[in-house]
């Protein structure tokens, strides 16, 4: 399977920006909630008044899998660690991505976003512990 | 003979309506479109969308599903939902069935919607591009998260880091499992393993192994469902509908919860007080065991055990067929009989129901639960309280 993402119209934002190497989620202006994945309303409140916004890109890692299988194109190389990393903004935010350095890795782990261009159109969400 | 009865004629009422503009080129997702048209019908009803629990809609995979708008509404607790596949001819199905919801009282307030981009996005045999993947999928793909094994095992090491679950205790589910494949002959895997066996698996999505994971089967299992009064007459047991509870209401993206809850917990409530039955009403339980964790999700999310507790039980052999206070996967399961996605649990606990399961027949064998797959990105499931009549 293709493993570079295809955008839709709520999301193409978030992977654009991805491709620059920056991190963009959607903020509410109603409320101030931040979501992800991307969509055209607001979870907390329902208004459709969002802002695509920088966030700290910080976190923590929530809990992890080290895949031993191949099951699409990308990542090339095994095994991978995939982080499951809770962001600083909000709890609710749970985003999951590859960890670069993985040694040591362990819950409560500090971590910072780290895209990786795919394409000039999408990039990947990747971590990075600091 | 059974007849046709009609429909439960004033019980349910069309109470708003809503709408988006018409266009050749909506320049937004279905999603958006659905969720304008969905605020403007509620506020029209003089509603708030936190009064809807259920969504019902039809397409050909053009729209957006219930599940993913039900995120993006704020709905957390889903109590009905129809995604129904197929275009004009089913249309005023999923109104009616809503209807019939409401008037049953599954639901308090159920949407039925339809959005399409039917111009300038996809449609069947339509001017404009061909299907998409699933919703999700782009926030998988590049990253290589993409089989359940991952995401089910970022769960359970969620679980191992809060609790101090270790590989041993799904190796003992695992084991379990076999064991009680062994001697039955449907099952596929029916050589005993050991611990040892169990460690020497190997890695598969850690802290998953081979052994955690469940059959790849070929098979089918049928089962004819009729109404009590008719069942009565026919020769065996009775195997009664106690209770059903289905949807869901938690997303594990988007939740303040740990990964480790286990997803069951709101199904679990609603599936008991529709029963009118509790956990310790139980005699047995064939439980959706994809992974040896999701065993022991369900275990704790249907209140069969404590939370972080399955461990000492799993010691304790509670869960074993023979001297267990209450079986568990009385036939192997779908690590060790075979995967026929859960439709094998159902087989199963008619049999035991039945008192039919020979050599592998419980003792007490009144009332069961049968449950479905944790959903994983919606927590959406689904289960059963079976009973004897």
């Amino acid at each position: 399977m293709t493993s570079i993402p295809v955008p839709d119209r709520d999301s193409q934002p978030y992977w654009g920006a991805l491709a620059e190497g920056r991190f963009l989620l959607q903020h509410c202006n109603g409320c101030g909630s931040w979501s992800w994945p991307p969509r055209p309303i607001c979870s907390n409140c329902q208004s459709d008044d969002l802002t695509w916004s920088e966030p700290s890109g910080t976190g923590s890692i929530h809990s992890w899998v080290v895949c031993h299988r191949q099951y699409s194109s990308l990542p090339e190389r095994l095994p991978y660690t995939i982080a499951m990393v809770r962001l600083d903004e909000g709890a609710d935010l749970l985003l999951p991505g590859r960890l670069l350095n993985p040694e040591g890795i362990h819950q409560g782990q500090r971590v910072r976003v780290a895209p990786q261009p795919l394409s000039p159109d999408v990039g990947d969400l990747c971590w990075e512990a600091t | 003979m059974p007849g046709a009865s009609g429909f439960p004629r004033r019980a349910a009422a069309i109470a708003g309506i809503g709408s988006t503009e018409f266009s050749k080129d909506s320049g937004q997702s279905t999603f958006g479109l659905a969720a304008r048209a969905i605020k403007a019908a509620v506020t029209d009803a003089g509603l708030q969308l936190t009064d809807v629990d259920g969504l019902a809609t039809f397409g050909t995979g053009d729209s957006v599903p219930p599940n993913v708008l039900a995120q993006g509404l704020g709905i957390r607790s889903m109590n009905y939902y129809v995604d129904q596949y197929l275009g004009g001819s089913v249309g005023l199905s999923v109104v009616g069935s809503a209807s019939l919801a409401v008037a049953a009282g599954v639901a308090d307030c159920v949407v039925c919607y339809r959005a399409l981009n039917g111009r300038s996005e996809q449609r069947l045999n339509g001017q404009g591009i061909k299907a998409k993947q699933p919703w999700d999928v782009q926030y998988k793909t590049s990253t290589g998260y993409v089989v359940p094994a991952q995401e089910m095992g970022m769960a359970a090491r969620a679980h191992m880091e809060r609790f101090g679950t270790t590989n041993e205790d799904f190796g003992r589910l695992a084991i379990m499992c076999r064991t009680h494949a062994s001697d039955n002959e449907r099952a596929m895997m029916r050589t005993p393993i050991t611990m040892d066996d169990y460690l020497a698996s190997p890695w598969i999505s850690e802290p998953f192994r081979r052994l955690d994971c469940c059959l790849e089967t070929d098979g089918a299992v049928a089962l004819v469902i009729v109404n009590a009064d008719r069942a009565r007459d026919l020769p065996h047991r009775s195997v009664l509908l106690q209770g059903a509870a289905w949807g869901g209401g938690v997303s594990l993206y988007t939740s303040a919860t740990d990964l480790s809850d286990s997803p069951a917990f709101p199904i679990a409530d609603r599936l008991f007080r529709a029963a009118g039955l509790g956990p310790a009403d139980l005699d047995f339980a064939e439980l959706y065991d994809c992974f040896t964790y999701t065993l022991l999700s369900q275990i704790e999310g249907y209140g069969l055990a404590e939370p972080g507790g399955v461990p000492d039980m799993l010691r304790d052999g509670a869960f074993d067929r023979s001297t267990g206070q209450l079986p568990v996967n009385t036939h192997g399961g779908l690590l060790s009989e075979g995967y026929l996605h859960g439709f094998n649990h159902v087989y199963e606990a008619v049999q035991q129901i039945r008192g039919e399961a020979e050599h592998r027949q419980v003792e007490r064998h009144d009332t069961a639960l049968v449950a479905g797959q944790l959903g994983y990105i919606s927590a959406y499931s689904s289960a059963l309280v079976l009973a004897g009549a």
